[in-house]
């Protein structure tokens, strides 16, 4: 019986805790679908005529969870009326696309070098790739910039992109994947006469999966989320990610703030329930051990 | 100007400069309080909710997923209602003000180190609550069975089971805390732009603020300096774990 309490208390403690984590996406939900006259009423706290009249001293904001007239109107003013909007969102894209897919190339072919072969100084080296790791970009600024200067991308959304393939974060939590895989696997494959390339594709590559699964999921969520890259590298707003604008880019409109906000939360929502699991696989396997 | 490149050696005067200078002082003292706040009341937190979402059963999943969402939002989507939250006007003064008590200003005063605190623990405690989870489902359930049997209680249960079978991924997880309350800058840089009140002014702002105005040299210091002590700190947890994981 006391176990029952106790299990109940829990469940109540965790639902509380659970929908105070939820409040700002719910605010931020369901607030888009306002009318743009019922979002001024909510968020203006400039006082008026008649609130002086009245004798209101101070406004303050307030949230309203369920609109009272649903409407569009700020999606269609997001996706349709300014083109702006799509712009940054498709410049997001741009930067996300090649960093996903060009990292997972890349981690795969060196997690596999530092985990499958064997070779002197490796072990140095790996440390070295975890010091960068643990680095905040701001500590690696002035190389990269180098690098980018030298390759003449400054201004360019490659600045962003190629530091980001090279990312020394993917091939470690590869390899740490990589590493449950039984050293007889690839040896034995070795020794059948099979190449580098056919033990890569056909002996590690099917073990990897979830590998593969959970490194995608945490290099979207971290390109979706971009901003100090953006800020520093790329000085045209034309080439801007949405990540850095969400909240300027109405000028500070709440309605399509929301709106766009909620567009663009999506994305990695939608990530999120395909693949909790993969997440937590992520998460569990970038603990450096 | 300088430039990155070429230039001639220096000796330590470089960093004499940097040592010397009060903004990167300040950076670097907001930056170890938030630190030190930070990582053990996240912790903390996180511990918490995983002991709690443990024995949840089927709720398990749904509480991962609850707690993983802000994870995943991009800090932009949650700036707009972050300043509703907390502005002069904003939401927690309202209700500052309906029971009476004086507003704060959340966002530029000695109080946005406890907004950013807020924010960052919103945001990243599902990160080591996976973690903890999982060291917890680690731990062989004979261990449980055995201490019942043996009439231990709840609290002596958690004394000399659960904690002694947590401090391996204790360690792990403080060092992932450590590296990953450097992400609080996004969340400042966003909602407080890049000079915010002094109390929040962050080594990264330091680091940044340089890299614009081209101080290259000091830059390049304060980077040496913060790879310096995330070797010694890294080495010193990974040592610390490897000693919890033997014992």
């Amino acid at each position: 019986m006391s176990r029952r309490i106790a299990f109940n208390f829990k469940l109540v403690l965790l639902a509380v805790t659970g929908i105070v984590f939820l409040f700002p996406l719910v605010v931020t939900f369901t607030n888009s679908f306002m009318s743009e006259q019922e979002i001024t009423l909510f968020y203006r706290t400039d006082l008026s005529y008649f609130d002086v009249l009245e004798g209101i001293e101070q406004r303050f904001i307030s949230f309203r969870l369920i609109p009272r007239d649903f409407s569009f109107a700020q999606y269609r003013m997001v996706l349709i009326d300014r083109p702006m909007f799509l712009m940054l969102l498709v410049n997001s894209v741009r930067i996300t696309a090649p960093v996903t897919i060009g990292s997972l190339i890349i981690s795969l072919l060196t997690a596999y070098g530092f985990t499958c072969w064997k070779w002197k100084h490796k072990e140095i080296l790996f440390f070295i790739y975890i010091v960068v790791m643990l680095m905040p970009l701001q500590a690696v600024l002035v190389p990269n910039f180098i690098v980018a200067d030298w390759l003449g991308i400054t201004d360019n959304q490659w600045a962003v992109i190629l530091p980001g393939i090279f990312a020394p974060f993917g091939t470690f939590l590869l390899r740490q994947s990589m590493k449950g895989i039984p050293a007889e696997c690839y040896e034995a494959a070795r020794i059948d006469g099979a190449g580098e390339l056919r033990v890569f594709l056909y002996v590690v590559m099917p073990q990897m999966k979830s590998g593969i699964a959970a490194l995608t999921m945490l290099v979207f969520i971290e390109y979706w989320n971009v901003v100090e890259q953006a800020v520093v590298f790329l000085r045209d707003f034309d080439l801007q990610p949405l990540s850095v604008f969400l909240s300027r880019i109405a000028d500070g409109r709440a309605g399509l703030i929301f709106a766009a906000s909620t567009v663009y939360m999506l994305f990695p929502f939608v990530w999120l329930f395909l693949g909790q699991e993969h997440l937590e696989k992520g998460i569990e396997l970038s603990g450096i051990k | 100007m300088t430039r990155p490149v070429g230039g001639e050696f220096a000796g330590l005067s470089n960093y004499i400069d940097l040592l010397q200078s009060p903004a990167y002082q300040l950076g670097l003292r907001n930056t170890v309080v938030f630190m030190g706040l930070s990582v053990p009341l996240n912790m903390l937190l996180s511990l918490g909710a995983a002991m709690l979402i443990k024995d949840m059963g089927k709720f398990k999943p749904i509480f991962v997923l609850i707690f993983l969402i802000p994870l995943v939002i991009p800090s932009g989507a949650m700036v707009f209602f972050w300043r509703m939250m907390f502005s002069r006007n904003g939401f927690i003064n309202n209700i500052f003000d309906m029971v009476g008590l004086d507003g704060i200003n959340w966002l530029n005063s000695e109080y946005a180190m406890l907004t950013l605190l807020i924010i960052f623990v919103w945001k990243n405690l599902g990160f080591n609550l996976v973690l903890f989870l999982s060291g917890l489902s680690n731990i062989p359930k004979e261990y449980y069975e055995a201490a019942k049997v043996d009439g231990a209680n709840a609290l002596y249960t958690l004394r000399k089971i659960t904690f002694p079978c947590l401090l391996p991924i204790t360690v792990i997880v403080l060092l992932m805390s450590v590296i990953n309350s450097f992400k609080v800058f996004r969340e400042v840089y966003l909602l407080m732009g890049s000079h915010p009140h002094e109390s929040v002014y962050m080594l990264q702002h330091f680091m940044n603020n340089n890299f614009h105005s081209l101080n290259y040299p000091r830059l390049t210091s304060a980077a040496t300096l913060l790879s310096i002590a995330m070797v010694v700190i890294t080495w010193g947890l990974l040592w610390l774990e490897r000693k919890a994981s033997h014992e």
